[in-house]
């Protein structure tokens, strides 16, 4: 009882905490817009993808671990739901894009349309009504899954039962099919499209591996939090911090294997229309930033990772955690920023202010959820028929 | 034969049989507790906690196949650089002599090829394979040992080692049959 | 949606029930016997002979048309300009593709803890060796004269002065592959050494105890060697790992790093290794099934490996469905005349009906595995991966022949007529391939005794779970 008070207090202590900093960015926002519209516009789909993708990550994660099971869902499971729990704020977060489409997208542009034979060939679907029409599609697909996963999670904890697990199970199959699907598609609207001519087959899976490489840095990250304060069960231990950080590795590797295998394929092939896309990425100081990609979120944090204690300590693995966020945040920031400025690196206030406001806006909510519901593991009763067959 | 039973040095060690690993592991533990130091065990499959039981060291083997990925990496990309840009430098398909991106692939092969070439021979040379001898085959029981048998050994290097005692202390141990090793 | 919020008392359906990974009654003597007999009964099962026969005249196929081709030349083949690449590529990319299960199932399940690997590990690595051997003989007979390619292909300081141009995906590839058949051999040899010294201690004659003495290295499954041995073990399959992925990533990158409308597309690395994996899975299940049902091997491949092996079927056939879609949606999105117009030949142009097929054999059937009871169903199984082996092969045929026959020019435009010879070849593969996994059952175990053991002893005293509390503890 006591223990469950003092959650709830940290909690809500954090909620609060991530609040004022929301409102407060979200403020400074609003005043950047009024200042630059353009500019607010761009900057905030930038704040938007990084904290959506961590969402869609929580999303995935669950249903993976439906399909899947393992140590690192167990000790993760509370914190993925609420994380998932986020997607109606994102919706609603969502809406400001939405109005700024023709600030931020070319392609929305009739003056660049009526130049570009391309983009006269694609405006069947890169259309405002289509765009907006997608996207309410993706959210409502997005917002029926989370909702239908997290309502049959409480019905588990109340009355576990087989047939809860199998039903979540059943949803979670063609729920992460249709996740590759939809996510993919909401990469190539929101952020390739913002240039328009160019393509590249392997970007959906780009983001797809982002959103999971965030995910499990933010997952080990709050469940750190949790675990030093006491707030979750004994239960969560080294084990599970092991397997969190071996998969953080696995995604490193995923992500830069995606990111060089694109870059070599386009390199070698050397076609202008593909090329330019990474002509506009190394102008400037934007060299600069790719090449801290290489070494900060590939060979620093392989190499950390390779070592067995790194993983196993969860103090040491939040740090390491922590600069594969900090790199989300850059190699995001790396794919949208040049469209707009591509002779070079460009930073404007902006680009700081949103993702925090949204962070912190999303960080209240997220605590909020969390509050929810008791941070003990869910009940597994598939695992406990499993281990009772071993022990017959 | 017998005659040469009172000196220790025709004998390779002490052995005793259990029939499971549990028992294994258990005899392992108390024999390492009672001051023995030169004690091996022999299960048909590994035994979990025996390398802590038995204090075995840490295996040198992850630090050679990393110096063997990495030589592995430095001659692949060295390779390839000499080649291409030093000994034969010809242009292809506009692309410089130095064409990094290139390189990449064939410097990750030969990353993995040495490193894993390591991992199995330095495997087999610290544990000194292929031996074509060695005592504890003279032990009848011992046919049994890579099928459902146990065995631990208390060899006669060890300083504790005294034929009668070494004997009476594996007997307590409840074994399934003790008997000596001959070289 | 409201409807399956009902509170209706608990059914355990039947197929609720978990099935082990080793069947009830057996003890570590029963699992040594019953799979070192499948070697040492000399009880040898006469669908052995069958097929081993039938095998066997397939190599005599084979060695026929590797000798004719080389006698006269690549041009008894079907490939002509513009097809340039023909049966031999596509077999090339099918074999090594069905080896890659062999190396998913035996390192990255083994990483990954996953306990179904163990009764399957050994039969899958054996078929990667086979496979990989098919899959390297076509780029050398495409060669013409392979004794040749040596200095084409390898580093070494020739009389010419020449060196491989390391900036072709056809040298990566060079050494893709042989670095993954040396690795894969190795994993495979490392993995065998402790049964062999099990079948040393129960071979009979006398001939058997020395070869397999000789084969087993002196193994006495010392502790201080076992320590060594399963770090090198686990970091053999830590190298594996990312080696799989990247010989089929290479593997793509000789068509990706083209320009060639179907070739040149950027999701081409992570797709072919998916359909690397599925296909492995599906000759896997096509050879095992049948295999486990011949030695009674049911009490270690059980339902619940072939449960597994489905999922894994399932995940891996809707990522290369996914790659379909990319690659045709992307036909569409990019606004490029020569990929709308690639996409549109493969879909309605005269290799139509391969395309469709590939869609048929690899897409549409494979969904089956949805259903619970289709994955618990042997028979359904066997035809659904035979179905994938199919639909895998069509896979290359698509890519290698649609994308080539209609060039830039329509002047250079044309068909491909494979030739008796590509067909003899491409048998005489198939017939090694079994020849040689037939010759290993009868020699070595098809399954790890050292292995399956150690899951025994786990499963059997909680031992996995008193090692995970070691390993937090250390």
């Amino acid at each position: 009882m006591n223990n469950a008070d003092s959650n709830r207090a940290l909690l809500e202590g954090a909620q609060k905490r991530w609040l004022t900093i929301g409102v407060a960015g979200a403020l400074l926002c609003a005043a950047g817009g009024f200042m630059n519209a353009e500019q607010f516009f761009r900057s905030y789909l930038f704040g938007f993808m990084f904290w959506f993708n961590l969402t869609l990550g929580c999303l995935a994660g669950v249903m993976t671990h439906n399909l899947t099971g393992g140590d690192w869902g167990i000790a993760t499971r509370r914190q993925l739901e609420a994380g998932m729990r986020v997607l109606p704020l994102m919706a609603l977060l969502f809406l400001p894009i939405l109005f700024g489409v023709p600030k931020i997208y070319e392609w929305a542009n009739p003056e660049h349309v009526a130049h570009s034979a391309i983009l006269q060939q694609k405006a069947g679907y890169l259309n405002q009504s289509f765009f907006g029409i997608r996207a309410f599609v993706y959210f409502s697909i997005w917002l029926t899954l989370a909702n239908l996963l997290y309502k049959w999670s409480g019905e588990l904890e109340r009355n576990p039962s087989l047939a809860i697990v199998r039903r979540m199970e059943n949803l979670s199959g063609p729920g992460i099919l249709i996740f590759f699907l939809t996510s993919t598609l909401a990469a190539f609207d929101w952020v390739m499209s913002l240039e328009p001519h160019w393509y590249s087959t392997i970007y959906g899976l780009l983001f797809i591996v982002g959103q999971g490489l965030a995910m499990l840095a933010f997952m080990i990250a709050v469940t750190t939090w949790l675990s030093n304060r006491g707030a979750l069960s004994e239960a969560v231990g080294t084990k599970n911090f092991h397997d969190l950080g071996k998969l953080m590795h696995g995604f490193v590797v995923l992500w830069t294997y995606g990111s060089f295998s694109q870059f070599l394929i386009i390199w070698s092939a050397n076609l202008p229309e593909e090329t330019i896309w990474y002509a506009h990425r190394i102008a400037g100081g934007w060299k600069l930033i790719a090449i801290g990609l290489a070494v900060f979120h590939f060979l620093v944090p392989f190499f950390l990772l390779l070592i067995r204690n790194n993983k196993m300590k969860s103090n040491i693995l939040v740090k390491i955690a922590g600069l594969i966020l900090f790199m989300r945040f850059v190699d995001l920031y790396w794919f949208i920023s040049p469209a707009f400025n591509t002779n070079g690196l460009g930073l404007h206030w902006l680009d700081l202010a949103a993702p925090v406001g949204i962070g912190g806006l999303w960080l209240a909510t997220f605590y909020g959820q969390l509050r929810k519901r008791s941070l003990a593991p869910l009940p597994d009763p598939f695992a406990e028929a499993e281990q009772a067959m071993e022990r017959a | 034969m017998s005659t040469h039973q009172t000196t220790t040095s025709s004998l390779h060690g002490m052995m005793a049989e259990f029939a499971s690993a549990e028992e294994l592991l258990d005899a392992a533990r108390r024999t390492r507790g009672a001051g023995y130091r030169n004690v091996d065990a022999y299960s048909p499959f590994p035994v979990h906690g025996m390398d802590e039981a038995l204090a075995l060291p840490k295996s040198p083997v992850p630090l050679f196949v990393l110096i063997g990925a990495l030589a592995g990496t430095a001659l692949g990309f060295g390779l390839e650089y000499w080649v291409s840009v030093i000994e034969y430098p010809i242009m292809v398909g506009g692309k410089p002599f130095f064409s990094w991106p290139a390189f990449v692939p064939v410097a990750y092969e030969t990353t993995i090829l040495l490193g894993g070439l390591t991992a199995a021979i330095s495997m087999l040379m610290i544990n000194g394979l292929p031996m074509p001898y060695h005592p504890v085959f003279n032990v009848e029981r011992f046919s049994h040992a890579m099928t459902d048998r146990f065995f631990l050994c208390i060899e006669a290097t060890d300083p504790k080692f005294n034929r009668e005692e070494t004997k009476k202390f594996l007997e307590g141990l409840h074994p399934y049959q003790v008997s000596e090793v001959e070289e | 949606m409201a409807s399956v919020a009902h509170s209706a008392p608990e059914t355990h359906a039947p197929d609720e029930v978990v099935h082990p990974l080793i069947a009830p009654g057996n003890s570590y003597k029963s699992i040594t016997e019953k799979i070192s007999n499948v070697i040492l009964s000399g009880k040898t099962p006469r669908v052995w002979f069958f097929w081993f026969g039938i095998a066997f005249l397939f190599v005599n196929i084979l060695g026929l048309s590797a000798t004719v081709l080389l006698l006269i030349g690549t041009g008894i083949w079907g490939i002509t300009i513009p097809i340039g690449w023909g049966f031999a590529i596509i077999n090339f990319v099918w074999w090594i593709g069905i080896g890659h299960a062999g190396t998913l199932i035996s390192a990255v399940l083994l990483l990954l803890n996953q306990k179904w690997r163990t009764s399957i590990n050994r039969f899958a690595e054996t078929m990667t060796i086979f496979a990989v051997m098919c899959a390297g003989m076509f780029p050398l007979l495409h060669t013409g004269r392979p004794w040749l390619a040596a200095y084409w292909l390898m580093p070494y300081p020739s009389t010419m002065g020449v060196w491989p141009q390391f900036r072709s995906p056809l040298i990566w590839d060079v050494f893709a592959v042989s670095t993954y058949l040396t690795i894969s051999a190795v994993f495979w040899i490392v993995g065998l050494i402790p049964d062999f010294a099990a079948l040393r201690e129960r071979a009979t004659s006398r001939f058997g105890k020395v070869t397999y003495g000789m084969l087993a290295m002196g193994w006495r499954g010392s502790a201080r060697h076992w320590h060594h041995y399963e770090i090198a073990y686990l970091l053999l399959a830590g190298l594996s790992t990312p080696l799989v992925v990247s010989v089929h990533s290479i593997v793509s990158f000789d068509f990706a790093v083209s320009v060639i409308p179907g070739w040149h597309t950027t999701i081409f690395p992570p797709y072919f290794v998916a359909g690397a994996i599925y296909a492995g899975f599906a000759m896997v299940l096509t050879l095992g099934i049948p295999m486990r049902k011949v030695w009674k091997l049911e009490d270690f491949i059980t339902m619940r490996h072939i449960d597994c092996m489905a999922k894994v079927m399932l995940a891996t056939g809707l990522f290369v469905a996914y790659g379909y879609g990319m690659e045709a949606f992307m036909g569409y999105y990019s606004a490029n005349t020569y990929e709308g117009f690639m996409m549109i030949n493969r879909m309605t142009g005269p290799y139509w009906w391969s395309y469709w097929s590939l869609i048929f054999f690899n897409v549409l059937i494979p969904q089956l595995l949805w259903f619970r009871s289709i994955r618990a169903n042997i028979p359904a199984l066997f035809w659904i991966s035979m179905s994938i082996n199919i639909g895998m092969w069509l896979e290359r045929f698509v890519i290698v022949v649609t994308s080539l026959h209609r060039d830039f020019l329509p002047s250079s435009w044309g068909m491909y007529y494979p030739t008796v010879w590509d067909w003899g070849l491409f048998a005489g593969t198939i017939g090694f391939f079994l020849f040689m996994m037939l010759l290993f059952i009868r020699v070595a175990p098809i399954i790890s005794i050292a292995e399956v053991r150690g899951l025994f002893a786990e499963t059997r005293h909680g031992h996995g779970k008193k090692h995970g509390a070691e390993e937090v503890a250390a």
